[in-house]
């Protein structure tokens, strides 16, 4: 537990002297920072047409939850923290065992007596702490409006479940591709694509008009859905916690058989 | 009093790398205090003999053992026993020096007040308080080879594995190099430091053995006749001959 504690602060410290995280987090948190502004106008603009229809979306689902996402919940505005969180875990990823390997730093940390399981834990609890705090600081903006505002709490709630689960599900992939990949690039273009693939791997079933079956199963974007309209099931939650198991558990067999690979 | 099992023990170790055999059924062993010197030629298979020590690498064949204990069984070990300086100092280009020692203390399990003595005694001992604030990625081949050292020293180890640490330093850093190794011998720790420089092995090793082309070809205390090693060393190195003491 110690030593997974250890490579955790190391690759947070990491992370956070590395100008890549400031420069990502700045430009992600700006372009949603305006996406939330445009959102807020638009509901604003409405205001009046809501106020007259029974049973009218309010501030909740016309701003906290598109804000968030776009694809899934036909936002006006493209790129929510869901769609940017494609393009920012990959970067940020790509260098906690890639790049480690590139610098000869990564059988270092195996002689200091550091097992496969606690490298690759501690790197990803790092990682999934930068992006819970990326999070955080997304919903603090619809948050800020809360004492004005009637928020579906219930709803926001399961949404930013859905999506730290979802974090937690890129992360992983991340993490498991650097751990393949013996340069960032490799592992960052890997875990870009593999993230899409998720993403969209009902998309050919939707358009058919299939709503369930194994691509809708596979498909990350199903079982986010479901937690963006504020339904919390078992079944959702259990898709996270395997791609999560499954990437971590590839992610520590690989650097284990760094050992014998040499 | 005799010590029932030597710190280091390798019995029938072999590894093959690219393809191809790079050390062969390789036994030595190592007692405390000792200082052994691994010479050969490059590609002899020195590093990847110290990488296997250091549990970096998993032998293929045979066993190693660390303190009579079986290391492929118990990894661990390495936390508190060994340091390593592995060849051109790897190192995290974007943390400082003092980011660099204290990782590594908090890897070796040191924490607290542990830390911080361990930290400012190395630091003292390496004379590395001018470097401290400046990040690895810029300092020269011959600071990191300091830094380096330095980590594998932090957690005060009983066995210290050097892979060319003599590396791009100065004859000053050099002779520093040589009395921090013998200072740790002195304390009781063992020592196993890889050189080409046949200088490096008769100034400050009481033992040197000689590998080639994966094999061990010569393993014999150091009498300080530096013209008799020179000639085992091409003896071994241009015709291959055994010269096993």
């Amino acid at each position: 537990m110690s030593s997974m504690g250890s490579v955790a602060r190391l690759e947070l410290r990491r992370l956070l002297v590395r100008p890549l995280a400031w420069v990502l987090a700045a430009l992600t948190l700006a372009q949603l920072a305006w996406r939330f502004v445009l959102l807020l106008g638009n509901f604003l603009d409405n205001q009046v047409k809501l106020a007259g229809t029974p049973g009218a979306p309010g501030y909740t689902d016309l701003v906290g939850i598109p804000l968030l996402g776009s694809t899934l919940t036909m936002g006006i505005l493209p790129f929510g923290l869901t769609e940017l969180a494609l393009l920012v875990v990959p970067l940020l990823t790509m260098s906690t065992l890639a790049g480690d390997r590139a610098n000869g730093t990564l059988p270092l940390l195996a002689s200091s007596g550091t097992s496969p399981a606690a490298i690759v834990l501690g790197k990803y609890f790092a990682v999934l702490l930068w992006l819970l705090g990326w999070l955080a600081l997304t919903v603090a903006m619809p948050l800020s409006l809360a004492h004005g505002t009637h928020m579906d709490s219930g709803k926001l709630a399961a949404t930013v479940l859905g999506l730290a689960l979802t974090l937690a599900a890129l992360g992983a992939i991340g993490v498991a591709c650097s751990a393949f990949a013996s340069l960032p690039a490799v592992a960052a273009t890997a875990s870009l694509t593999l993230g899409l693939a998720l993403f969209t791997a009902n998309l050919a079933a939707q358009k058919a008009g299939v709503g369930n079956g194994v691509w809708n199963w596979l498909s990350l974007s199903t079982h986010l859905e479901a937690l963006l309209r504020g339904l919390v099931s078992s079944a959702d939650l259990v898709w996270f916690a395997l791609v999560i198991v499954i990437a971590l558990a590839l992610a520590i067999r690989r650097v284990a058989t760094d050992k014998e690979r040499g | 009093m005799t010590l029932p099992h030597p710190l280091l023990k390798l019995d029938q170790v072999r590894r093959h790398r690219a393809g191809r055999p790079a050390v062969e059924r390789l036994s030595l062993t190592l007692d405390r205090g000792q200082i052994l010197g691994l010479l050969g030629v490059n590609g002899a298979g020195k590093s990847t003999t110290l990488a296997m020590i250091a549990g970096a690498l998993k032998p293929d064949e045979g066993r190693i053992e660390l303190d009579g204990q079986d290391f492929a069984t118990h990894p661990a070990l390495a936390r508190g026993l060994l340091g390593w300086l592995p060849e051109r100092a790897p190192h995290w280009p974007e943390l400082t020096v003092l980011e660099h020692l204290q990782a590594h203390a908090r890897l070796r399990g040191l924490r607290a007040g542990g830390l911080k003595q361990a930290c400012e005694s190395t630091i003292e001992r390496l004379e590395l308080a001018p470097l401290l604030r400046r990040l690895a990625g810029v300092l020269s081949q011959g600071q990191r080879q300091r830094l380096g050292l330095a980590c594998a020293l932090l957690h005060k180890p009983r066995l210290l594995v050097l892979d060319e640490p003599a590396n791009a330093l100065d004859p000053v850093q050099v002779a520093a190099l040589r009395k921090v190794i013998r200072e740790e011998a002195a304390a009781g720790a063992a020592v196993i430091l890889s050189t080409h420089l046949l200088a490096e092995t008769t100034a400050v090793c009481d033992r040197v053995a000689i590998l080639h082309e994966g094999r061990l070809r010569h393993d014999a205390a150091l009498d300080g006749d530096h013209a008799a090693l020179e000639h085992t060393f091409f003896e071994i190195a241009m015709n291959g001959k055994d010269q096993a003491a």
